[in-house]
């Protein structure tokens, strides 16, 4: 209760910093918004209002966090705001991912090709469509990917965990060669490049700061682009995960027998879970390609299917907040990397330099899967617990 | 009859059969481990990898093709029984979803540290076989000394394997280690080392194919030398049944010929898409495998 009474007081606090630091016209605009998220975050602390209003609390939460994270970017450089839109793209990848383990129990070793999936669609229609909105991009890419994890997804009404890891480990070695394959559409080895890039509004540029270059501010719109379309990826998710959907895949994950005796079509539940996955691993890959303007075929290799696997294993298999974590630590991944490899005086054109990355990462990934299955947010989970009970004994 | 052998079909099948014969193995060694701890060993193109880097670079770098190619044998069963001791003994009894992620993230940890010491540029192993085919009547017959090395090598890899299991005393036990672990245990069959040396022998045969991959003439010896080959034999052994040794064998051979013919009239690039096609409706037709008799799982 007293924290989410100071997160909604920040959050408040936060409001009106904007609004008094916002100087164009369309501030006014801004500010209206911004009032009526506060009066959200007010009910958003009162206990009795959450129990009554599941869906509006989750949409209260994502909005929240969206709205927190977009005024931030407003504020940060532009390398942090890269890191932002690298984070916020991994983490809908992970949702998706997280998705079909934490909920139906089945893995997928080819995630980082359903992400070149969308990449490639969304570069192919802006490619063809080049003044259709950025929204049209994305869905098409939602919908590739959706129809590529339908037809992986087929064999998996019949088979169990290891077999369709296998599975989907040889669509990730066989991505490149797909690609390929269709060379006269996604432009080969050199892949595509976007016909223009994301621009900024007008509005925006007069509401930054006269000082800020303008690329700058066509940063700080990707980055609200990113957050807007996470924000839906994640408030769809978080109901998905407390429907009548979600609760029959648990029960499939949990015991697949007692499901079907329940009345749930196993065939069905798996399938729907692979295209959703698969779905979502495409939109975050869309993300990223308007963000970078460019699409090369390397990027979604096998080592990018492995790396979305470990960040979902370290952040937390099946939560929410375990994506939101991995997104984080595959944001900052690259620059922690640099500054060890200064630490430890290595040379950074060097062959362990060059391999830390994979070294780190697969470390991690054996040690969370033996040592903490549950990974950061199973531990932050079950430390909050622990905490939460001593404090309550001492209340008493 | 040379006009016959030199022939466009015939030379398909023979190199079909000397790129199935690699597969087979990889399939073979990812049965070993199946069949006795039902685990999918994802690290097995890597830790044969390793086992060659091992023997042919870091302990025997000067020596004989053939003494390096032992010590690179005997690295591989060590790095199957450590890995087995050290680590998928953490991972029995766990949900079946835990011993894939861990066997992927010790890929990534093998192949990345092969990178980091070894570096990611090829390096060919000195092998006394020629890789240029024979020829017929003034017409090449699509195999080569090496070709027919990696054959016979597969063979005599398979029939030790084969005679292992059925002709010994150890390979009863490890039978019954993996088919029934309480009863054999009851009867005094030490079920936790018949284990083990199912690592072994599985990484024994892994460290074989590597070496064969790897003295390939224009592929050479990469960190990532084994990961096309990987995808390959776990196609051919996820068609086969992963409960089926002889059923892999077929298999492997079979994709073999098949994708050189695909990569013959239709397109090299296309092969690991067939491959993927195969796999997925073999799948759907019959998910425990072509070779595998139906079973009921247990719940």
């Amino acid at each position: 209760m007293r924290a989410r009474l100071a997160v909604a007081v920040a959050f408040v606090a936060g409001v009106v910093a904007t609004a008094l630091l916002a100087r164009a016209r369309v501030a006014i605009v801004l500010v209206v918004c911004e009032a009526l998220f506060a009066a959200l975050a007010a009910l958003w602390v009162s206990p009795t209002w959450r129990a009554a209003h599941p869906v509006a609390t989750r949409l209260a939460q994502t909005v929240m966090t969206v709205d927190a994270l977009g005024v931030v970017s407003a504020f940060v450089s532009t390398s942090v705001n890269g890191n932002l839109e690298a984070g916020v793209s991994m983490t809908i990848v992970l949702l998706g991912l997280s998705f079909l383990t934490g909920s139906s129990g089945q893995i997928s070793l080819g995630h980082g090709a359903f992400m070149g999936v969308g990449a490639f669609a969304a570069a192919i229609w802006a490619n063809h469509h080049a003044h259709s909105p950025i929204v049209i991009a994305l869905l098409a890419a939602v919908v590739a990917g959706a129809a590529v994890g339908f037809l992986l997804g087929l064999p998996a009404t019949r088979l169990r965990g290891p077999y369709l890891a296998g599975m989907t480990l040889a669509f990730a070695v066989a991505f490149g060669s797909i690609l390929n394959a269709f060379s006269s559409w996604t432009g080969g080895d050199s892949g595509l490049q976007l016909p223009t890039a994301v621009s900024a509004p007008r509005w925006l540029v007069d509401l930054l700061p006269p000082s800020d270059s303008p690329l700058a501010a066509a940063t700080v719109w990707l980055s609200q682009i990113s957050l807007v379309v996470a924000g839906v990826a994640l408030f769809a998710m978080s109901n998905l995960f407390a429907s009548r959907v979600g609760r029959s895949m648990r029960l499939v994950r949990d015991h697949d027998v007692a499901a079907e005796l329940a009345g749930v079509s196993l065939p069905r539940a798996r399938v729907v879970a692979f295209v959703i996955s698969a779905a979502y691993a495409a939109l975050g890959g869309a993300l990223s390609t308007l963000v970078n303007n460019s699409v090369s075929p390397a990027t979604y290799g096998f080592a990018l299917s492995i790396t979305i696997l470990a960040l979902m294993v370290i952040g937390g298999i099946g939560t929410i907040p375990g994506a939101m974590i991995g997104g984080l630590i595959f944001a900052y991944s690259t620059s922690s990397i640099s500054w060890i490899t200064a630490r430890l005086g290595l040379n950074p054109q060097g062959n362990l330099a060059s391999q830390l990355n994979g070294i780190i990462f697969g470390v991690l990934l054996v040690g969370a899967i033996v040592a903490a299955p549950m990974g950061i947010a199973g531990a932050g989970r079950q430390l909050a617990r622990r905490w939460r009970e001593r404090h309550h004994l001492r209340a008493n | 009859m040379n006009a016959f052998l030199t022939s466009r079909p015939v030379s398909d099948i023979l190199t079909g059969v000397t790129n199935g014969v690699v597969y087979a193995l990889v399939a073979l060694s990812l049965v070993l481990i199946w069949r006795s701890a039902r685990l999918l060993n994802f690290a097995q193109g890597a830790m044969a990898m390793i086992a060659t880097y091992v023997g042919f670079v870091a302990i025997a770098p000067h020596a004989n093709y053939w003494v390096a190619m032992v010590v690179s044998i005997v690295a591989g069963c060590l790095i199957g029984a450590l890995t087995e001791r050290g680590l998928v003994r953490w991972l029995y009894g766990k949900p079946e979803l835990n011993p894939v992620v861990a066997m992927v993230g010790f890929l990534l940890v093998l192949e990345s540290v092969a990178a980091a010491i070894w570096s990611t540029s090829s390096r060919g192993l000195p092998s006394s076989f020629s890789p240029i085919d024979w020829q017929l009547g003034g017409r090449p017959l699509a195999l080569s000394p090496f070709a027919a090395y990696e054959i016979v090598t597969a063979l005599l890899v398979m029939g030790f394997i084969a005679g292992l299991f059925r002709f010994t005393k150890l390979g009863l036990r490890l039978r019954a280690a993996a088919l029934a672990p309480e009863v054999s245990r009851l009867l005094g069959v030490r079920v936790n080392r018949m284990l083990t040396i199912g690592w072994v022998l599985s990484s024994g045969v892994g460290a074989v194919t590597a070496v064969l991959v790897a003295s390939n003439y224009f592929t050479g010896l990469t960190p990532t030398a084994m990961d096309g080959v990987f995808a390959f034999g776990f196609i051919a052994a996820a068609i086969g049944g992963l409960d089926s040794p002889g059923g892999a064998l077929a298999s492997g051979v079979t994709l073999g010929i098949v994708l050189q013919f695909v990569s013959d009239y239709v397109n090299a690039n296309d092969v690991i898409l067939v491959a993927l096609g195969l796999l997925i409706v073999s799948l759907m037709v019959r998910p425990n495998g072509v070779f595998t008799r139906d079973a009921q799982r247990r719940v």
